[in-house]
Order: C-alpha cells, then structure tokens, then sequence
C-alpha cells in the first residue's frame, strides 16, 4: 500500500534549529555546486559531505532508505543507458551491432548516476529537519506573497486529510466488490474514477466552508499584517552561510576563471 | 461422520471471531483480543466510545483490515485467504459517510454498481435493483445525480447499493449521524424490516436511544475489548460499566434506575414501559 | 476619524497599512489550495500497477486535467504545476521539482485554455487534453534528458505517454460529472 509519508522527522539538531531560509538557500547553492562538477571524485567527496549532514540531522534510516528506493531505480537506468547514446570517445569495450560501448562514455555515465544522487539527497537535508510549515514561512519571509503562501500551507494542512480520504473511499469501494487492478482499461478507469469522484465532492465540500472560514476570521481585513512566530537569524545560520557560499565560490572561480577542471 | 455440507449447516454461526487482535501500521493497538459469535438472523447493536474499536472490528469482518493475529470466520470460512470481492457477496457494509460511496450520474447507476462487479447475471439485474430502492423508498428520485440528494436519501442511496448485492450480513456504521429523528426513525424502520426478512443485522452505533429500541443483543466494547455481551435489559442495568466505557444509557433508563429504590425494576426499555411500571409499582391494577 | 480604534496594533501608523489588503478572494484561496492538495495527494497516494515494466503510473495527471477543464487554464497552471511539483518535494527528490512545475504547469495550463475554448465543447476538451498531455511529454523528455541523459529520458516517453493517456480519460469523465454537482456549491467560484 502506498500511503502518505511526512519525511520530516521531530529533532532536536544542528540542522533542526537552522533558520529554514539559510537551509533553502543552502540547498539551492549546492544544487548549483552540483550541476557544476564534473569530476567523479570531487562529487563522490560531495555526496560523502551530504550523507554527513543527513546523519548529523538524524534522518532515520527508514526514512531514508524509502526515499533512496527511487534514486536508486533511476541511477541503474542512468549507468545502463547512458553509454548505449553516449559512443564518443575510445578504448571502446564493446560492439553490439551498431551499438558502441566506449569506456568514457561508461565513466560518465557513472559521473551522472552519482550527480543525481547527490541532487536528491542534498534535499533531504531540508525536508528531514525543516517542517512543512516553517517551509512555508520562510517562503513568504523569502517574499512570495502572503496570499499564496497562506494557499500553500492550507493545501500542506489538507495533504494528510485527503490522503486518508483516499484510503477511505478505496475501503468503501472494495466493500462493494470492486477490484482495482481487474478488467479491461476501460474497466480499470471507472473503478479509479469511482475513488476520484467521492474524494473531489469531498474536497470541494471543505473548499466551500474554509471560504466562509476564512472570511469569518478576517482574511485581508488589513494590508498590514503581524506574525506570532518570526524568523531569526542566528551567528550559527551566519557561518552556516558563509560556508556555503564558500563552497560554492571557490570551485566556480577555479573552474570559470582558473580554468582548473573541478 | 457427518458430512462437510450438513455440519455447516447445523452451525448456524454466520460470523465467528476467536482471540482477534489488530494492530495499525503506526502502531496503535485497536482490538486487543476480541472473541464473538453471531448467529443466522441475528439483531447484534456493537457500542462503545469513540477508539473503543467497533470500526475496526467491523472493517476486519469485512476483510478491509486483515487480523495481526487471530481468526474471523465469515459463514465457516478464514477471512485471511479471501478476497474482499468475495467475502462481498456474504457481508454488506453501509460505510458511515455515504458520500465516500458515491460516484454515479444517478441513483439507478450507483446501486447496480456493486452487483455488477460481483458479477450477477444481467436478466435479473433490474428486479434487484428495483427491489434494493423499494426497500429503501427510493423509486422516485431513481433517475436523480446521488449529489443532489439530502443526507438522509444519501444515506438511503448508500445502504441500497449493499443491500442490491444481496448479502447475508449487513453492517451499518452511525447509519442515523446527521438525520432528523423523522428520518432516522424511518431509516431504523427499514432496517428492522430487513433483519425480519432474515438478514442478519450489525449496528455499529454510540446512539443509545436506538440501541434501547431495536438491538436484540448488545455488545459493548471498550479499549479493544468486548466488556458486555447481552439484551439491552440486561447491558442497560449495568450502569456503572456503561458509564466506564463512555456511554451514557438512554434518560427513560436513567429514569428508572433512580426509581429502582422506589420499586420500580431496572430493566425497563421504552418509556411505555416505564409508565406501566410505574402504575404496577403504585398498585393502579389492583 | 483620525482616533484610533481600541485593539489596533500599535505599529499601525499609515492609513495605508490599515487598508484591506489587495489579497485574491477567499473562496478563490479555499479552492486553490485544495486543488492543489488534491492533486499532491493523488499523485503520491493512488498509482496504478503498470504491468509492462512492473512500474507504477501515478493519477495526479487526472487530477490537473480535471482543474483545468474544470476551473479553466489558471488553476491547472496553478494547482497543476505546484500541486505536482510539491510532490516531488515532500517524496523527497526536490531537484525535480522544477522539471515538474514546468511540465504539469503547462499540461494544465493548455489544457484549461484550449479545453474551455466555445464554452468546453467536447472537441476542444479532448483536444485540450491531448495538447497538455503532449506538452507534459515534451517537457519530461526535455528535463530527463538534461539530468539523466537521452536514454533514459528515451525510456521514460511511453510511460508518461501511457500517464497522459489514462490520466486523459479519467480527468475528462471526471471534468464532467464534477460540472454538474457544482451547482451545489454556490460559493465555489465556477469561472475563475
């Protein structure tokens, strides 16, 4: 059964206690540093760097190893498929057909299947120690409009509510003889259609009292608006910061004005 | 040395559970060792407070949820190895929100929905579910989109679509939260008429009220167990229990359980009951 | 009139500040944001069994068809694009996400303005549906091809042509039977 995961995990860390707007602009700085190596060393030390902070947040192994499972599927598909488009270079390994199989196109291959784990992992240093809300927070603290954050965090607050509502109509569709994953497409369509339609009335239902929710408390009442919880900066968020930016800057000057492959 | 068929047959246990125990993937233990058995044409009403278990007790009968350890013997077979699909065409479900069942542009549509998938025969599948909306009073707004509808038709809609699959068991859960008393006394009308057409009926319900007035035998649960296995008389005199597990009796037994120390006995029911009670205990026939 | 009402924030110091805020409309809020959870929630919870490559589709296709051909191109741009993208986000591959906001933004957002062309006739629902479906294709291709490489990305096409498709089909019969029982909700905006 595919059920609703909330990758964050209570904590009390290094990492947990980041202001969540230096955890998003360091995500983003390494995502950059990622898409900018090319050596398969200097990304390997990278990952090692990201599974040290994923530790250090205490992301549970659980956890983890579920979010992986898709990384993992598509790193296999990235090593096999890669050199096959890929036949540029020499020595070549193998022949099959009009298919060549170079070793560097094998080695980039591999380069790539790393970077893409590293792109997927350098997040769950965000998403294991920052809660949805305070995403969302730092969203709008980031200067997306009140409006569209509020928007946001209601749909957050809604995700657990019409996941179980999924898994509800499913329950009561069974009870009814119906099989998922029997019959003919056209088949199969109307047994997941008769989910969708139950769980869209029911969803449609809270969109129509939340607008009066939403009115009665005063929504918009004033342009001028205070926050019970602000952000803050602390000098730990500033170091983390200015090692980020570091990281970031040094190999870009080495590669972009040294000219020195990274 | 009788055969298979014929022991069957003598055992006129439609449901059995032994030592049923269930607990939810996030670990939180719903049934904790439930043992019960309902016989053919049975009237059962399951009580309890709100996480006493009756839902997940239910949902287990129907195979929606599978036993962490125990058995649930629907009509002499394991739930375990079925298919929902098939323990369907024995057990009935009127889920609590009927709109989490609904789906079709009409009324008409929405009850054959159930008996198509179970795969019943085409020629009699208009008499079924015509059958099914006469039960429900339903044939006027046959042709109607099911969303159009008040709760209580809704509702109505919902136990139809079961009763068209034709199963021997039906549970009901809450089936009268929201309705009106017109309605919902309308409602446990049909009901009760189904059971004495010999459906056996489940009744998964915290309404007291209704409990007093047409459960034949009443079992209460309470933190994954079953507390109380007997006629509403004999549940209603427990009152110290019933308080324990976080249901109040109906105010026409409270009534007279306060009268019990002016001679008025405690197992009373209705407040017809009670009045004739009353008069006895004051001596009006003699 | 220039007295302070009691219970006013005492930073309240410009008339300006004190006026309404030019936010959307509350009952365009509530809709939005459960658009998009439904489409969130869709996409990570229902996936079809899909036998060929012992994969999985996932609906939430249907569900950015079914805003957009319900609620016109801004809320399948909308809860589309954010609703897929924060998916990707909360499953955990946020470097995705972007892809995805681009690819579903425009599924739904083509889907919404060509399917609501001469009021939502059937052809242009169905063309709606085939152009955004497209749109969706070409865009993961694009941004496969970029993080994964041609392979892969090649890979990849059937299945989400086969999403497109089955997604299609179901957001169209959906887009209809919703239509009809929104006259129920008088306070669901019907066009945005």
């Amino acid at each position: 059964m595919t059920g609703f995961v909330d990758l964050y995990t209570e904590g009390d860390t290094v990492l947990h206690r980041m202001d969540p707007r230096v955890k998003i602009f360091a995500v983003l700085m390494l995502t950059l540093l990622i898409l900018m190596i090319s050596s398969l060393v200097h990304l390997l030390i990278l990952l090692a760097f990201i599974a040290l902070l994923v530790a250090l947040g205490r992301a549970p192994f659980s956890k983890v190893s579920l979010a992986l499972r898709f990384v993992l599927r598509v790193m296999i598909m990235i090593v096999i498929l890669w050199p096959i488009f890929d036949p540029s270079g020499t020595p070549v390994l193998a022949t099959l057909g009009p298919v060549r199989i170079t070793e560097p196109g094998v080695m980039r291959g591999i380069t790539n299947a790393v970077r893409i784990c590293c792109l997927a992992t350098v997040w769950y240093v965000l998403m294991f120690t920052t809660p949805q809300r305070d995403l969302v927070r730092a969203l709008v603290k980031l200067g997306v409009r009140f409006d569209f954050g509020l928007t946001l965090s209601i749909a957050l607050r809604f995700l657990p509510t019409f996941s179980a509502t999924v898994e509800s109509i499913k329950d009561a569709q069974r009870a009814r003889g119906m099989e998922f994953d029997k019959g003919s497409p056209l088949r199969r369509s109307r047994n997941y259609i008769s989910v969708l339609i139950p769980t869209i009335i029911s969803a449609l239902r809270t969109a129509d009292t939340l607008s009066l929710a939403l009115q009665s408390r005063a929504y918009g009442a004033r342009r001028h608006r205070t926050y019970l919880r602000e952000l803050k900066m602390r000098a730990s968020d500033g170091v983390a910061l200015a090692v980020v930016v570091a990281a970031f800057v040094m190999p870009a000057v080495a590669k972009f004005f040294l000219k020195v492959p990274v | 040395m009788i055969p298979a068929a014929d022991s069957r047959a003598a055992d006129d246990k439609i449901i059995s559970i032994h030592d049923l125990k269930f607990i939810y993937p996030g670990g939180v233990q719903a049934l904790s060792g439930v043992s019960l058995d309902i016989r053919r044409g049975e009237y059962v009403a399951i009580v309890g407070g709100n996480g006493s278990g009756k839902t997940t007790l239910a949902k287990n009968i129907m195979g929606l949820l599978r036993p962490t350890s125990g058995t649930v013997l629907v009509n002499g077979t394991a739930v375990a190895g079925q298919r929902i699909a098939s323990i369907a065409h024995i057990v009935g479900y009127a889920f609590q929100n009927p709109d989490h069942q609904l789906f079709c542009s009409t009324v008409w549509e929405e009850v054959r929905f159930g008996p198509q998938n179970l795969g019943y025969p085409a020629d009699d599948m208009d008499a079924r579910v015509e059958h099914a909306l006469r039960s429900m009073d339903l044939m006027s707004v046959k042709a109607r989109p099911p969303f159009s509808l008040t709760l209580s038709e809704r509702r109505r809609v919902s136990i139809a679509s079961v009763i068209a699959m034709d199963p021997e068991v039906l549970i009901f859960d809450e089936p009268t939260t929201g309705l009106d008393m017109r309605e919902s006394e309308a409602l446990m009308a049909s009901i009760a008429r189904l059971n004495s057409e010999g459906k056996t009926v489940i009744l998964i319900t915290h309404d007291m009220k209704l409990v007093a007035k047409h459960a034949k035998r009443v079992v209460v649960m309470s933190e994954g167990k079953v507390i109380l296995d007997s006629d509403p008389a004999g549940v209603f005199s427990d009152l110290e229990v019933l308080l324990a597990s976080k249901l109040m009796p109906p105010p026409v037994v409270r009534l007279a359980y306060r009268l019990s120390t002016r001679g008025v006995p405690r197992d009373v029911l209705s407040p017809e009951e009670l009045v004739l009670r009353i008069m006895m205990a004051r001596g009006d026939f003699r | 009139m220039s007295t302070q009402a009691p219970g006013r924030p005492a930073n309240d110091a410009s008339a300006d500040e004190a006026a309404p805020a030019n936010f959307v409309s509350p009952s365009v809020v509530a809709l939005y944001a459960v658009l998009t959870a439904l489409t969130t929630a869709v996409t990570m919870t229902l996936a079809v069994p899909f036998p060929p490559t012992r994969g999985f589709f996932n609906l939430g296709d249907s569900m950015v068809f079914f805003s957009a051909l319900a609620f016109g191109w801004r809320a399948g741009a909308i809860c589309g694009g954010v609703g897929s993208a924060a998916a990707d986000v909360l499953l955990g591959y946020g470097y995705f996400a972007p892809i995805t906001l681009i690819s579903k933004g425009t599924e739904g957002f083509v889907a919404g303005a060509i399917g609501k062309l001469r009021g939502g006739r059937p052809w242009a629902r169905v063309l709606g549906v085939a152009a955004g479906g497209a749109c969706m294709v070409t865009g993961y291709f694009v941004g496969e091809t970029l993080y994964y490489g041609v392979g892969p990305a090649l890979a990849e096409v059937p299945v989400n042509i086969g999403q497109a498709v089955f997604g299609g089909t179901i957001g169209l019969a959906i887009s209809y039977v919703i239509l009809v029982v929104l006259k129920e909700f008088p306070r669901i905006p019907s066009r945005l």
